[in-house]
């Protein structure tokens, strides 16, 4: 059986999801964590449970609720479990109407009954079932409370259909179902009233699907008809008048439910929020929490560990190697291809991944405690100086843990405007795979300013994107009005095991990739610096690695940089950005990071050590993030566009910093 | 109208109809509509957005908006 998870946003429906399936999917408190469909099996082994966006109607104004729409309409569903937010109740009803009308069976998971009791809201659970006609159970998704008898409801066989007539919109509307039906004459599979409905709603996409079956003239003339009938003997236009009776139902419903509500204090998150989104604290705040973020992952914490886990690499792990090689008498060609290439390669990555968990943690804590769409709310009015809204401030922020999913989260932004370019500057936010790169270059140049020198090089990433931004919406993506409404959950104190598994989900990919991705690449490149146009085990500056960075090598001259070497580690990096610090390894044939960090400055002086940071930095969007581009776009001339403006951009500052830079006198 | 009155304040919406249709929707999806109780929570620095609570349940808009929402004090 095919069981869809439907609710509105924030709801709980992937904390469900993982407690009926018992697998972890990504948790967060902000709407639009989840962008696409996830399927997860129950825990019977039979049925399975398909996780979806969250949405507020089945009428969709973003990208991510259309997902749901578009799943009802073509893809096969037994049966639904709608999550309710029960301290939210009246609002949440209006999609469990729509649900219904939809004609398959539906039970309802009551989730949040812990918040509303805080909030002096008494539920009946049998009342409110009674009412809306079918079965109801109560949870508590982040804890598992009651999930199971939620599992036993929806997987039992017998299930009656739902009421879809539970709300009467009163003799013109009835009348126009009656005749859509006709019109149908059963060709869709779906239910007409359901369809009709939403037409009559607005719905773009149900309409679309209509129109396979009806002629596209007879719909829009019937649709007409029936528009003008309502706005005339009603006064409203159809949607608004069809709010309004599913609003008196669910007024009703509520009325009979013995619903009881007590006045209580202020709850806390109202305390919280008066600080963080206070009118002067509010900026101050958030840019003390990025610093703290920064000084930890840098600085504190990450750096100490990262010389841990660098010396047990370089030092322990490879005289075991070393050993073992010896042992079993590798050939010298193993023995380099093993030491040098795929130990240098792999492991110069793995260094970072303290680092790179540290900076995980900071970024699920921020999205799971619902700090997140305050920081959208605080930085809205800066984002619509330059043409974007704050929603586009979050796609960016967890761009700062992977451009990938940082882009995916852009589907929450409504107008299609805003969201392109908000996927087209998300890159130019500095991913944790390129942090092993400044690591290793302040590391060499900047040892007293480290955590000052990498904050430097993640807020030009913002200032370049907020000027860009403003750049392109003022001239190529003009028009089109902003548009800006928020949901601010509350406030929720993230429970340890949440925020282990999205950091340890962010966080493996990463480690994933090095075991992968890094692996088969070192061993390609450490092969292209083995050979070259003389032979084999040639001399580095004979060997084709060699030959290949040479050639783009002049091209960099004017920023700082003219070595194959660079050549050679930027190409590799638009792989992937950590293969940059892999090709270095292998290529300064450097046991260990400290002693890179030494030959390093024998090739950069720390102005063109800067200048190639800001360049990695700006100049072109890794592979992966690529072709997330392509795929939400849906455009090559888009993905190509972003490219080539980042190469531009990139080459631009990195002159202006290493020129300019020399002029005031710095080396 | 929603955008002039003070923090703290408590009101009741009468008429949301002048703001643009998208808005609307989504004012409505949040359950945002004539007849419902906001109290303002804060504004934003700058001209920038206000928060407002309804029902227990916080959102932000943005002043151009508001100031099309007509409510009377409470
Ligand atoms: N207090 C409480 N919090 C919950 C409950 N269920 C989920 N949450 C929290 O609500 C937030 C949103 O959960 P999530 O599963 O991502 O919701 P989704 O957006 O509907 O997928 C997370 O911070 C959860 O920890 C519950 O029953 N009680
Ligand atoms: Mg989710």
């Amino acid at each position: 059986m095919d069981i869809a998870l439907i609710g509105n946003p924030n709801t709980g429906k992937t904390s469900l999801f993982n407690n009926l399936t018992g697998s972890y999917e990504y948790v967060g408190n902000w709407s639009g964590v989840t962008v696409e469909k996830k399927v997860g099996q129950f825990k019977n082994k039979k049925d399975k449970l398909i996780d979806l966006p969250g949405i507020y109607s089945l009428n969709p104004l973003s990208k991510d609720e259309g997902v749901v729409t578009q799943f009802l309409l073509s893809e096969h569903v037994d049966k639904m479990i709608n999550i309710l937010d029960a301290s939210q109740l009246e609002r949440n009803l209006h999609l469990t109407i729509q649900l219904l009308e939809y004609g398959k069976p539906v039970v309802i998971g009551l989730n949040m009954v812990d918040v509303a009791l805080k909030r002096g809201l008494q539920i009946e659970p049998n009342h409110l079932s009674n009412q809306i006609g079918i079965p109801l159970t109560p949870v508590i998704a982040r804890t598992g409370k009651g999930c199971d008898l939620l599992a036993e409801a929806v997987t039992s066989e017998r299930m009656s259909e739902p009421n879809a007539r539970i709300v009467n919109y009163g003799i013109e509307i009835e009348e126009a179902i009656l005749r859509f039906e006709q019109l149908l004459d059963n060709k869709s599979s779906r239910s007409a009233r359901w369809l009709a409905l939403q037409m009559f709603e607005g719905n773009q996409y149900v309409k679309k699907y209509v129109k396979n079956y009806i002629e596209s003239e007879k719909l829009d003339q019937f649709l007409v008809e029936i528009k003008d009938t309502v706005k005339r003997s009603t006064g409203v236009s159809i949607d608004q008048f069809i709010f309004q009776k599913r609003k008196e139902t669910i007024d009703q419903i509520m009325a009979d439910a013995y619903i009881k509500r007590e006045q209580i204090k202020t709850p806390l998150s109202e305390k919280i929020d008066a600080i963080v989104t206070n009118k002067i604290l509010g900026l101050p705040i958030f840019f003390l929490l990025m610093y703290l973020m920064f000084m930890l992952t840098f600085d504190w914490l990450g750096f100490p560990l990262s010389d841990l886990l660098d010396a047990f690499i370089t030092g322990t792990l490879s005289n075991t190697i070393e050993n073992l090689l010896n042992a079993a008498g590798a050939s010298a060609f193993i023995h380099s291809l093993i030491l040098d290439g795929i130990v240098a390669g792999v492991g110069g990555v793995l260094v970072f991944v303290p680092q790179i968990f540290i900076l995980f943690f900071f970024i699920s804590l921020l999205e799971d405690s619902g700090y997140m769409a305050r920081v959208a709310l605080v930085m809205d009015r800066l984002m619509e100086a330059v043409g974007l809204n704050g929603k586009a401030f979050i796609p960016m922020m967890i761009g700062f843990g992977c451009n990938v999913p940082g882009i995916m989260a852009a589907r929450t932004i409504e107008t299609p405007k805003e969201r392109l370019l908000t996927i087209l500057l998300t890159p130019l936010m500095s991913c944790s795979a390129r942090l092993p790169v400044y690591a290793l270059f302040v590391g060499a140049f900047f040892v007293q300013q480290k955590a000052f020198i990498v904050l430097s090089l993640y807020i030009l990433g913002i200032v370049v994107a907020l000027v860009l931004a403003k750049l392109f919406s003022s001239t190529i993506l003009k028009g089109e009005t902003s548009f800006f409404v928020i949901e601010l959950p509350p406030y929720r104190l993230p429970q340890f095991q949440a925020l282990w598994r999205s950091t340890w989900d962010k966080g493996k990919g990463f480690v994933k990739k090095a075991g992968t991705f890094i692996f088969a690449g070192s061993v390609f490149i450490w092969l292209l610096s083995y050979i070259g146009p003389g032979g084999t085990d040639v001399a580095l500056d004979d060997s084709y690695l060699a030959a290949i960075g040479g050639f783009i090598a002049p091209l960099f001259e004017p920023i700082g940089f003219n070595t194959w070497q660079a050549g050679a580690s930027l190409i590799t990096g638009f792989l992937a950005k950590e293969a940059i610090i892999s090709t270095m390894n292998i290529i300064y044939f450097a046991p260990d990071e400290a002693s890179l960090q030494g030959l390093l400055s024998d090739y950069f002086t720390p102005l063109a050590g800067y200048s190639f940071m800001v360049f990695i930095l700006l100049y072109i969007p890794c592979l992966a993030t690529v072709a997330t581009i392509y795929k939400e776009t849906g455009s090559k001339k888009w993905t190509a566009f972003s490219m080539g403006y980042a190469l531009i951009i990139a080459y631009l500052l990195a002159l202006i910093i290493y020129q300019g830079g020399r002029l005031l006198g710095f080396m | 109208m929603l955008g002039k009155l003070k923090k703290g304040e408590k009101c009741r919406i009468l008429d949301i109809s002048r703001i643009d249709l998208l808005v609307r929707r989504r004012l409505l999806d949040l359950g945002i509509t004539e007849g419902t109780e906001v109290c303002i929570k804060c504004y934003m620095p700058f001209g920038g957005p206000i928060m407002v609570e309804s029902c227990g349940q916080c959102i932000g808009i943005r002043r151009v908006e508001a100031v099309q929402i007509e409510v009377e004090r409470l």
